[in-house]
């Protein structure tokens, strides 16, 4: 067993004891009743499961959570899709996402969010010229499986949020 | 009915006697390989440049297997499964061999491995670099970059007694978890090897 203490979504839950063997993936659908995140292909290939872990120094980066214990996540905060909305308003995000009718059945969705949300705070430390933006924003969703294939329409919404505030995102 | 009867039973028995062939050979061939003969044991070879070869020769069974070569590859994708398939999901080195720099190794391989994942793991999980591929080399072109301190990460070949016999990310190869075959013999024994291969001149078998 582990006593695990982290926070999610800004909350520093109460440390509770897990069993090392319980992944992470559980322990947020199972334990907390979080089901926004997915259990997808169970082996860290769809990134469904895909959550934010967010760095002292600021940075951020996704971590699939089907493979990985939760244990392992001790001391660490994390974002979940559940986080994304603040007092009821979707991000622009997530709006963007609805905008295009980016998802389908949705069962990725709250992956290619978090992936496309670090992608935001990364290019807001670090802007990219323009002409460099499709590539990144391609590659920052790659790893990221849509069986409904809607893969374009999740990159078009990322630009447009990107092209909203271009003084932000780009150089 | 009888008939039919009589050419199941012969059917299910020819399929048993097959399976059970497998089986045997596949267990004889897992306890051949997965020993390791001894330094003692090549003190019949008089000719000191041989010994050493031969000795050489027996350590490449670990060097050759799967658990070492799947993170010396040829190119820049890890390799994985005793079948040493492309790593999916897809990742690559990175600059420093650790992954890329949104996909860094140590986000799904922890500090050890993670059973219910199948997810093997070391605090240093990273590849070796592009230099040291292991990966479709001959056993004596493998010998000669081992040697190489251009091509060994700057170590004496007394420093791969310790690398090979006693480093815990190397020492994972004999602890792979589930689905994984180990390394043959023990990283002792693999150590003692090394071992006995530099003090018999570090020769390397004819490529």
């Amino acid at each position: 067993m582990t006593t695990l203490a982290i926070t999610i979504n800004g909350r520093a839950l109460h440390p509770t004891d897990v069993r090392d063997d319980l992944t992470m993936n559980d322990f947020l659908r199972e334990y907390l009743g979080m089901t926004g995140t997915k259990f997808g292909c169970g082996a860290a290939q769809c990134l469904s499961c895909a959550v934010i872990v967010d760095n002292p120094d600021g940075t951020s980066y996704t971590s699939p959570t089907c493979i990985v214990s939760a244990a392992s996540f001790d001391g660490k905060a994390i974002r979940t899709v559940e986080g994304h909305a603040k007092n009821g308003e979707l991000s622009a995000l997530q709006k963007a996402f609805i905008d295009h009718f980016a998802f389908q059945c949705g069962y990725c969705t709250a992956g290619f969010l978090n992936e496309a949300q670090v992608l935001l705070e990364r290019l807001a430390k670090k802007p990219v010229a323009r002409i460099e933006l499709e590539k990144t924003i391609a590659e920052a969703l790659d790893g990221h499986i849509c069986r409904c294939t809607g893969y374009i329409k999740y990159h078009e919404a990322v630009r447009d949020v990107i092209l909203a505030d271009p003084k932000r995102y780009l150089v | 009915m009888t008939m039919k009867s009589d050419m199941r039973f012969l059917i299910l028995a020819s399929v048993a006697a097959f399976a059970m062939g497998m089986l045997t050979s596949y267990a004889a061939s897992q306890t051949a390989s997965n020993t390791l003969a001894s330094p003692e044991s090549f003190a019949s070879i008089a000719d000191t440049d041989a010994r050493s070869a031969a000795i050489f020769t027996e350590l490449g069974k670990v060097l050759t297997h799967p658990r070492c070569v799947n993170c010396h590859p040829a190119g820049d994708r890890p390799r994985q499964g005793d079948e040493s398939r492309l790593h999916q999901p897809p990742v690559e080195r990175g600059v420093d061999g650790h992954g890329a720099e949104t996909m860094r190794c140590s986000i799904c391989h922890q500090n050890a491995n993670f059973e219910p994942g199948r997810v093997p793991g070391h605090p240093e999980w990273h590849l070796a670099p592009r230099e040291m591929a292991w990966q479709d080399q001959t056993l004596a072109e493998i010998c000669a970059q081992i040697k190489d301190p251009a091509r060994n990460g700057g170590r004496k070949v007394e420093d791969l007694i310790h690398h090979i016999g006693t480093d815990t990310l190397v020492g994972w190869a004999w602890h792979p978890g589930f689905g994984r075959a180990r390394a043959p013999g023990t990283q002792k024994e693999a150590g003692a090897l090394v071992d006995a291969w530099v003090k018999t001149g570090t020769v390397c078998p004819p490529g």
